[in-house]
């Protein structure tokens, strides 16, 4: 059974777009990844999954209940953390992570103090005294305390070091081992990378495009770089296949796609100083969809 | 159970305050009691020179604020005043206090139905009014027991000092249906103040023209504290009115506030 289904989810808001035709699933034990630039639908996606706001059509499940009519009872197991965190500022973090606690059937008090442990939270804080960084451990505890089935994660890593990055990264591959399945929107592409198994791309409403990252990869995409003894001339790479072309000078990159025969004929009539050809990596095929 | 106790929690600092306030208002108007009381005749002297409305507007009479029911009735309108403003302010800010905070994610993620939250947060805030309430009527009529030199009529005393209660009830119905309504309001008090003195004006405005049909248009006027003074009773149809204007409220601040979108801070 899927975690998540995602059916023809349509959203507007008014006139205005949030999303237009979102459909996609998650399989259990998985992390799956979701990108896309600002104001693609992302947030419009997870919100409607968390019943926050009502799809104008379609529909979604997650654990094979309606995400709106069920709620409540989808909520018990599902850890929400969004891109910036907001709680009540004259609490106590101690108190503040009690008072979450306080929803779910379970008791979560040892997992407080070893989650905070471990993301050397203060829990003796007041929330209005945190940094954004700081707040954003209270975000994580928050989502991982009752440790939830579906962890959502929306643009989670705004505000943490890379060592805190790391070490939030470390627990949710974790709490993945122990088969919480994880939904990570971003656009930064290097931590979906690092993350993910599989990404679902969305553009301007629509998803574009659900695959693995390698067969992502792996889809014929080659990142040339070569440098020519005389200045290059564009016109040399007017050729079927290449895309994202830049000229300056002797040196000349591009994205080529198809055969690579066919490249290595067309550059072996060039007099060149060097050339590396390499996989582009996630950030350039992105760059790619979005041309 | 939980938010109950959160926003009872919450709430507690500015109650006690509220509750001090309202006592220490009503010890300072009975304070002038003994010189209305002392002095009816001179007093009635000063009342002919006011125009009418005033005397309508704010149901002043001589030969009826000498007693203590009638003084009362005179100065409990400025405490329902008061009553009124910390109730629209309680019942509009438990719920947009979520949005302007940007903590509305946090709580309507929680495994809870929105019209738990609801119920929840409405109680709390009904069970700070019934605290004030309470703690406001043992006080005025332990002041006003105080403050008399003879023996008075303590049934319209009560059911005036019940109006307070009543009108904060309806009041923080308005509020929450308000909330409820409303996606982000980041100025409470501004917004209840100009509310509750709105709908006070329009009653003395009602009182003046002697016109009982716009007694509707005004909680205020729903306890009319002349016809409780004169025969110890409310009036049925001002009563239903209030029941319908709560219900309708807080009906509407549920209706609206499960279906509506919750946008992101």
């Amino acid at each position: 059974m899927s975690i998540v289904e995602v059916k023809n989810l349509k959203k507007y808001y008014g006139n205005a777009r949030g999303i237009e035709d979102v459909s996609f699933s998650m399989e259990e034990g998985e992390i799956f990844g979701f990108i896309g630039p600002n104001g693609a639908g992302k947030s419009t996606t997870i919100r409607t999954l968390l019943a926050l706001i009502h799809p104008t059509a379609g529909s979604a499940t997650i654990f094979g209940k309606d995400c709106i009519a069920h709620a409540p009872e989808i909520a018990q197991s599902v850890g929400y953390l969004p891109s910036e965190v907001f709680y009540y500022d004259g609490m106590r973090v101690l108190d503040l992570l009690k008072y979450s606690a306080s929803f779910y059937q379970k008791d979560c008090s040892g997992r407080i103090r070893e989650l905070a442990d471990r993301l050397d939270l203060d829990l003796k804080k007041k929330i209005d005294d945190l940094s954004f960084g700081n707040r954003k451990k209270v975000g994580i505890v928050q989502a991982l305390i009752h440790e939830p089935k579906l962890i959502v994660l929306d643009e989670p890593t705004a505000g943490l070091d890379p060592l805190m990055q790391q070490r939030f990264f470390d627990l949710l591959r974790e709490e993945n081992r122990k088969g919480a399945a994880v939904l990570f929107s971003s656009h930064v592409l290097s931590e979906v990378h690092k993350l993910c198994n599989r990404v679902a791309i969305i553009k301007e409403g629509r998803i574009i495009n659900v695959d693995t990252i390698s067969a992502l990869q792996e889809n014929g995409y080659k990142k040339v770089a070569l440098e020519t003894k005389a200045s290059a001339n564009e016109l040399d790479f007017a050729m079927e296949g290449i895309t994202s072309l830049s000229v300056q000078g002797s040196m000349v990159s591009f994205i080529y796609r198809g055969s690579v025969n066919g490249l290595l004929h067309r550059l072996a009539t060039l007099e060149l100083a060097n050339v590396t050809i390499e996989e582009p990596d996630l950030e350039e095929i992105f760059l790619h969809y979005y041309q | 159970m939980n938010i109950f106790l959160h926003e009872l929690r919450f709430y507690r600092k500015n109650t006690l305050l509220w509750i001090l306030s309202l006592c220490a208002g009503t010890l300072l108007l009975f304070w002038m009691y003994p010189a209305f009381a002392n002095n009816t005749v001179s007093l009635n002297e000063v009342l002919k020179n006011y125009p009418d409305f005033i005397q309508k507007g704010f149901g002043l009479s001589a030969d009826k604020i000498g007693t203590i029911p009638g003084f009362y009735s005179f100065i409990v309108t400025f405490l329902m005043l008061c009553g009124a403003v910390q109730a629209m302010m309680l019942g509009i800010s438990v719920l947009a206090k979520e949005a302007t905070g940007k903590t509305a994610d946090f709580l309507l993620t929680k495994p809870v139905t929105r019209s738990h939250v609801l119920s929840a947060k409405l109680l709390a805030v009904f069970t700070c009014i019934v605290i004030t309430s309470a703690a406001y009527i043992a006080t005025a009529s332990a002041i006003a027991t105080a403050v008399s030199n003879a023996p008075f009529d303590f049934k319209p005393f009560l059911m005036m000092s019940m109006a307070f209660f009543f009108l904060q009830v309806i009041f923080i119905a308005l509020g929450f249906m308000l909330g409820a309504v409303i996606p982000k309001i980041r100025s409470v008090l501004p917004l209840s103040l100009s509310i509750v003195f709105g709908f006070f004006i329009i009653g003395m405005v009602a009182a003046t023209l002697d016109q009982k049909n716009l007694y509707y248009l005004s909680p205020f006027k729903y306890f009319d504290t002349i016809t409780i003074l004169e025969k110890s009773t409310y009036q049925a149809s001002f009563m239903i009115m209030g029941v319908l204007v709560t219900t309708v409220a807080v009906f509407t601040g549920y209706m609206v506030y499960t279906r509506r979108d919750i946008h992101s801070a």
